[in-house]
């Protein structure tokens, strides 16, 4: 280790708070964490960076156990120890402070923060005694907020507080927090490191997982870069910037195995897809977000044959516009126009007659009927077609299904298979199935190959550029940038609902692309 | 085992297993109806087995049709008020303008009316349909009692009583009635793109959405379907007794739940069928109709046909657990 540099705590030389040795995680057919060796020590702000699905989150919660490591072993205060419940970590003063919040929205701020802890006597619960603690750890820790407060009623920040408070009650020594600014305004952001940095003053250990470099750089004592699960390298802020962060976090990637690109559409051709200054609403899983419209109006025209990358961090509203240029949620203005037909606001019935097809982001949750047949899944939207006299035509709608599902490939099982007896790579891909009938002219992709297998993405990839070729208009978001760039014909970058950025075939770049994500432009103007 | 993208196929026993879990309505009503028919003298006789088709008519009109609201994700506790209510409104139109037909027309219409309205709370003011439907239930029961003024209610000619008691071919129109609804409601479900829907909006409303299903219209049909054959149920009950009595009495909406659990569509919504119900409700009818003809105390009825109900429920989640 280097000599104490200028800025860095004083306690450097004392022993690691946590040191997690070779963990490794696995779920299904995806390797998390990966031989993951990661040494946090005592009274600094450790952040942890990487890309989306890097395994940051999970490296936290193997930490409290919320996840069992499948090898490896983690070192508490130098003695090997492993926590198989949140619970049982919590009474080791280790809390973590998750993405979605965990409180009771009804109950007081005081409430929330004595949560199994309560000062009680004969059985019931001490007010007086409560109101002092609350008043001590207020002081402790300088959160000042009103303990009587119903913590459904408060803003993020302050429910944040609320959680940093009851960890703080419980005499944490280490916390984790799991993307904390990733859903505060600046000037909360601004607050959260003062207080990430008053936990540091109180000797309190903090892993801080984040998405955003800068912060990251500004406020932690030591980085651990993580990438498909692997550790890259962890390193001090003062021997990095911004880029040399972007550039470890991609890394040299295996070559992707893609299908070669098919050819360019004709520029002079008129768009099969053209959103005017939409609008979106916040998505169906924030409603909270539907209150602050901060994103502005969104053009995109998308010609017949081209594949147009959307790439962004999650959140960045990536999801939200695809949504609502579908008419799965209903944007708050602007207009959609498919094929010269009518513009405006669709609903997904309306989307699907003008030639839309939406592969959603969750094939679970929104995509499939999963205790239902594959011909039931396929055939859904399809049914007016094979429906005479009333009724509907077995033999007409297995014709239908079989020939769909020929074409994209689904395996492992019949038609009247139930879908959730088939892997992940065929259920998405009897979702290409539903949608490659004939009348349609722009496929929308949100993250086509989440939780698929190798052999399955490739020829999920070879579905979406055929779709091209066949002169569908694809709409692809994904998280993986090499997808992207080994797919599209132009990818658009999002960030914070805009698109801040946009590169067109050959000159698609991964580095540059996250940087945009990230918000990095400055960076890439002086290298570029 | 070699193809990684096979699904698991059950094997051996287990495929039994599956396969009994789920025709075993089938099965054990098959067994049921062999065993009493050797063991039991009088039951394996024509009037007995029309006796009990004759029996099983209103609840067959109410059940089979709130299997789509159950498939549907709905549960609808109203049909008890509305079999209570309709007949009531019913016959105050038949005292009033002395028409049978005008008669039996209110009392569905008042069924769809109350059905339309349980299915637009639910749809659109998203309030669980198990509540909605309890609080309605309130209204309709004093509704029934407003209607009649607190007293039993008969028909003022004796052609009221036609309506269920006519015979064709040696079966009441009681009986055909039901079998002409249950088969409306079997070919609705299995056949038209409406039935589709029913199942895609119990299964995952979100897919059903996107898929392009109006999940909403679906849920407020399926609710005024239920109530529509919940009213008719009523007047055919109050038909074959020549009468209708105002009570808020729920026990009529535990038997048509039940002939819907016992044949196997899920509580749980999104899968199910109408023929199932057709042998849930036979199934409970061929044991009762047993029972008589042992001459089984009647208490021990009501608790052996409970066990029934619990263990057809603990195989559907038992088989459900296991897939997952």
């Amino acid at each position: 280790m280097a000599d104490p540099q200028p800025g860095e705590p004083a306690h450097i030389d004392e022993p690691a708070h946590i040191e997690l040795r070779a963990v490794s995680k696995r779920f299904g057919t995806t390797q998390a964490v990966d031989r993951a060796d990661i040494s946090i020590r005592r009274g600094c702000i450790h952040a942890l960076v990487g890309e989306n699905g890097a395994g940051k989150s999970t490296v936290g919660k193997i930490i409290v156990g919320v996840h069992t490591a499948d090898s490896g072993s983690m070192i508490v205060n130098g003695r090997p120890c492993r926590f198989r419940s949140p619970r049982q970590a919590f009474t080791s003063g280790i809390t973590a402070i998750a993405q979605e919040l965990a409180l009771v929205p009804d109950r007081s701020v005081a409430d929330n923060v004595f949560l199994g802890v309560e000062s009680t006597r004969c059985g019931f619960v001490a007010r007086n005694d409560t109101v002092q603690r609350f008043e001590a750890l207020v002081e402790r820790t300088g959160i000042p907020i009103d303990p009587a407060a119903r913590v459904g009623s408060l803003s993020v920040a302050d429910q944040q507080r609320v959680e940093i408070l009851r960890a703080a009650a419980r005499r944490s020594e280490f916390v984790i927090m799991d993307e904390p600014s990733a859903r505060l305004s600046a000037q909360e952001r601004d607050q959260l490191h003062r207080l990430v940095r008053s936990l540091r003053d109180q000797k309190i250990t903090v892993l801080f997982i984040s998405h955003f470099l800068d912060e990251v750089l500004e406020l932690a004592d030591d980085i651990t870069v993580m990438r498909d699960g692997r550790v890259v390298r962890s390193t001090k802020p003062s021997s990095e910037t911004t880029g040399s962060l972007v550039e470890a976090m991609i890394g040299r990637k295996l070559e992707g195995n893609f299908p070669p690109k098919p050819p360019p559409p004709e520029p002079s051709q008129s768009p099969v897809l053209r959103v005017r200054d939409l609008i979106p609403a916040g998505s169906a899983g924030h409603p909270a977000s539907a209150a602050t419209p901060l994103m502005a109006g969104l053009d995109l025209d998308v010609l017949p044959g081209e594949i147009v990358g959307i790439a962004g961090l999650v959140g960045s509203g990536r999801t939200e516009f695809v949504r609502c240029v579908y008419g799965a949620d209903r944007p708050v203005a602007g207009s959609v126009q498919v094929a010269g037909g009518r513009a405006g606001r669709f609903r997904p019935r309306e989307s699907i007659s003008a030639g839309l097809g939406l592969i959603p982001e969750s094939r679970k949750d929104q995509g499939l009927l999963m205790e239902r047949s594959l011909r039931e899944n396929v055939g859904l939207p399809h049914l007016r077609r094979v429906t005479r006299a009333g009724l509907v035509t077995r033999r007409s709608e297995r014709e239908l299904v079989s020939a769909s599902a020929a074409r994209a490939g689904v395996r492992g099982g019949g038609l009247e298979t139930p879908v959730r007896l088939l892997s992940g790579g065929n259920q998405q891909k009897s979702l290409f199935a539903r949608w490659t009938a004939p009348g349609l002219r722009v496929l929308i992709a949100d993250e086509p190959t989440r939780g698929v297998d190798v052999g399955s993405k490739r020829s999920i990839y070879d579905l979406i550029a055929a779709a091209a070729t066949d002169g569908l208009a694809v709409l692809l978001v994904s998280s993986e940038l090499e997808e992207l760039v080994g797919l599209c014909h132009r990818v658009l970058v999002m960030r914070d609902g805009r698109f801040v950025a946009e590169f067109i075939h050959p000159d698609l770049d991964e580095t540059q692309i996250l940087r945009h994500a990230f918000g990095e432009e400055a960076a890439v103007g002086q290298n570029s | 085992m070699t193809d990684a993208a096979a699904p698991p196929r059950p094997s051996g026993a287990n495929r039994y297993v599956g396969l009994f879990a789920r025709y075993g309505i089938v099965w054990v009503t098959v067994a049921l109806f062999v065993l009493l028919a050797i063991t039991t003298d009088g039951f394996l006789t024509g009037p007995n087995l029309r006796n009990v088709l004759d029996q099983q008519a209103t609840l067959l009109i109410a059940a089979s049709v709130a299997t789509l609201t159950m498939i549907a994700g709905g549960f609808d506790v109203s049909i008890s008020a509305v079999a209570v209510a309709a007949p009531l409104v019913a016959l105050r139109v038949e005292n009033a303008t002395g028409s049978v037909a005008l008669a039996l027309l209110a009392g569905c219409a008042f069924g769809l009316v109350v059905g339309t309205a349980n299915g637009s709370i639910v749809a659109f003011a998203r309030i669980n349909s198990f509540i909605t439907t309890l609080a309605t239930s309130f209204i309709v029961f004093g509704i029934g009692y407003v209607v009649s003024e607190r007293s039993i209610m008969r028909p003022s000619s004796d052609s009221f009583r036609d309506i269920a008691r006519t015979r064709f071919a040696e079966l009441t129109t009681a009986t055909w009635i039901s079998l002409a609804v249950v088969l409306m409601a079997w070919i609705t479900l299995a056949a038209t793109r409406f039935g589709r829907h029913v199942y895609a909006t119990g299964g995952n409303v979100e897919a059903a959405r996107l898929a392009g299903v109006r999940t909403r219209q679906v849920v407020v049909a399926v609710f005024a379907l239920s109530g529509l054959a919940a009213g008719l149920a009523g007047v055919v009950a109050a038909s074959r007794t020549i009468s209708a009595t105002p009570s808020d009495d729920f026990s009529f909406v535990f038997g048509v739940i039940a002939a819907i659990v016992v044949g196997g569509t899920s509580i749980a919504g999104g899968t199910g069928a109408v023929w199932r119900t057709l042998l849930g409700a036979f199934f409970i009818a061929f044991m009762v109709n047993g029972f008589n003809l042992h001459q089984i105390d009647p208490i021990w009825q009501r608790i052996i046909q409970g066990l029934v109900i619990l263990v057809a429920v603990a195989t559907d989640a038992w088989s459900r657990a296991r897939r997952a």
